[in-house]
């Protein structure tokens, strides 16, 4: 579904990645692992658009390098960014509405809303409430719940643990993992590395801006890799 | 899931009309009922007072509409007031008293006089040009950048109307202006603008320029394009401060450059800061507080005698209050007094509250 080839971000003289090869097949679902500054957001910034890169990002064999980040989400490729970013000042319902901004079948929209109200009951029960009072663990819900109102088909999710404890980490995890199973293609950048692994079916390693290991997440558990990189 | 929650989730989504026009009209409620009053009872000096007040309230509202919505803060919405008064002066002036005033008008503008109807419209499409021209650097900015340039276009603005005094006879007064406007129509016009701003506030591209406000790298995730939403939010706070403008130059029948400067750009700004400018309802609140506020530090001023004391007068008080006003907004709370809620929202949260503790008593 999801070819990268020879993909390179630079800032500046600065290159975060350097000739990423990366691939995810329709259906799967895939970590991209490894330590702080290897190039996790980088990439995820350049298959979304929002980070000029190099090399080229092919959906559906199609190549969509030159692409805005808005049509991009209108062929299925939607992200939620590091850091949960909610709009604080905003309603939950507001905020849902936004996720849907390249759709226009309103019942459909309203009928999304209900239905990850009706999956996060907390979201249902704030629905008016500005966003920036739900806690971290609710924020990052409510910010995958939105990446959902556009009906993505494939889901880039970066860093969903970051600042989360444990516990609400393994439910964020248990609802992404339930993503697969309604057939979502999900890519997900995460340094917790167990925790992204339970669901995983393929991993990609990155160190500093280089791909270091790919293969299937059970060769990944299995090897030192785990402790080298990634301080499990 | 509480029951009180339920009907919030679909309405949400579909019925922003709805949710604009019933908030916008609460919200005009105020100033109708003011407004009204003054036509009833107040002598006629105290009723120019109130068009005036009225006139600041369009433009403060105006100013909300990009500045509350987008974020960005801007000073040159008294740009566009100008050029709407001095697009309704020299087309809608009479031919006689042109001859007086502009006799070597460009374009042969000397020579005629258009009805109204037709030198509104003609006056709109003015603004609205300058502001699309305008809008496409304001929108690449953010921050102080925006600030500075949107200062600039009001110098510029400001400057051309000086400079140009065969067209905007300089810094004399322009009169002679056909008085087509009482304070009804500016009531009016002032309701108009509420509602038009609420209903922006509610729809697609008002929230969507909200959510560029609150968080800008959530909104590019998102594909929302900051630029696009904040062009149509300044072409329409050009556009209902321009019409502020032509009301003014109706009512008041004589304009000067002068009036259209930094003394109504800060006393508009501040009755926004007062209010809080997130919202509409700040914009009306803030202008209404500050309005009567202001015209009592005016009588004070004077110097007036309190209990058989005779106070000296303090010529300067109304504008050392105006920025006292900014200074103590943005310390002690720079999201104004109605802060983040409408006032309809104010009402509906307060009225969910006491359900509930109904419930659980």
């Amino acid at each position: 579904m999801l070819q990268l080839e020879g993909l390179t971000v630079s800032y500046g003289a600065v290159q975060a990645v350097r000739g990423l090869d990366l691939s995810v097949a329709k259906g799967e679902f895939v970590a991209l692992l490894g330590p702080n500054g290897a190039g996790k957001s980088s990439t995820i910034g350049a298959i979304t658009g929002l980070v000029p890169s190099k090399g080229r990002v092919i959906l559906d064999g199609k190549d969509i390098t030159r692409l805005p980040t808005e049509a991009r989400i209108v062929r299925g490729l939607t992200a939620c960014p590091e850091g949960r970013h909610v709009f604080a000042n905003l309603t939950v319902a507001e905020n849902l509405r936004l996720g849907a901004a390249t759709r226009s079948d309103k019942a459909g929209v309203a009928a999304d809303i209900d239905r990850y109200c009706t999956l996060f009951p907390v979201l249902g029960e704030r629905i008016a409430q500005a966003a920036g009072t739900l806690s971290g663990g609710e924020q990052q819900m409510l910010a995958i719940s939105r990446a959902l109102m556009s009906r993505p088909r494939m889901l880039l999710l970066d860093e969903p643990s970051l600042g989360l404890a444990p516990m609400i980490v393994a439910r964020i995890f248990d609802f992404i993992g339930s993503l697969k199973a309604d057939g979502l293609t999900v890519l997900v950048v995460e340094q917790n590395a167990a925790q992204a692994l339970r669901f995983a079916d393929r991993a990609y390693v990155l160190g500093t801006g280089q791909l270091r290991y790919s293969g299937t997440a059970a060769e990944l558990a299995g090897s030192d890799l785990m402790s080298m990189y990634l301080g499990a | 899931m509480t029951t009180d929650a339920l009907p919030a989730t679909p309405s949400a989504a579909s019925r922003w009309i709805l949710r604009g026009l019933t908030g916008g009209i609460i919200t005009a409620l105020p100033v109708v009922a003011i407004g009204l009053y003054f036509i009833g009872f107040a002598p006629n000096y105290y009723q120019h007072l109130a068009a005036a007040a009225l006139v600041n309230l369009i433009i403060v509202v105006g100013l909300q509409v990009f500045m509350g919505n987008s974020g960005v803060p801007q000073l040159g919405h008294s740009a566009f007031v100008g050029l709407g008064a001095y697009g309704l002066a020299i087309l809608a002036t009479p031919v006689a008293l042109k001859k007086l005033s502009i006799p070597h008008a460009p374009f042969g503008l000397s020579q005629i006089t258009l009805s109204p109807v037709i030198a509104i419209p003609i006056s709109f499409v003015v603004v609205a040009v300058l502001a699309l021209v305008s809008g496409r650097i304001i929108s690449r900015l953010s921050g102080v950048a925006a600030t500075i340039v949107s200062l600039a276009f009001l110098v510029i603005v400001h400057s051309v109307f000086l400079h140009w005094p065969e067209l905007f006879k300089g810094n004399q007064a322009f009169f002679g202006i056909p008085k087509i406007f009482g304070l009804p129509a500016i009531i009016a016009g002032a309701v108009a603008a509420i509602v038009i701003a609420r209903l922006f506030r509610e729809s697609a591209t008002g929230l969507q320029l909200r959510a560029t406000a609150d968080n800008l790298q959530a909104a590019e995730a998102l594909a929302l394009d900051s630029r696009a939403l904040r062009r149509r939010a300044w072409l329409l706070s050009a556009l209902i401060c321009g019409a502020a403008g032509m009301l003014y130059a109706g009512f008041a029948g004589t304009i000067s450059p002068k009036v259209f400067y930094f003394q109504q750009v800060f006393l508009t700004l501040a009755m926004l800061i007062l209010g809080g400018m997130g919202t509409v309802t700040g914009a009306m609140l803030g202008t209404i507080l500050l309005s009567f506020g202001l015209e009592a530090i005016r009588s004070v001023e004077t110097g007036v005698s309190v209990l058989g004391i005779q106070m000296p007068a303090m010529l300067g008080l109304s504008g050392v209050a105006l920025g006292v006003v900014i200074v103590l907004c943005m310390a002690l709370r720079p999201q104004g007094i109605s802060g983040r809620y409408e006032l309809d929202e104010a009402i509906g949260a307060l009225l969910r509250r006491n359900s509930r503790m109904d419930k659980a008593e």
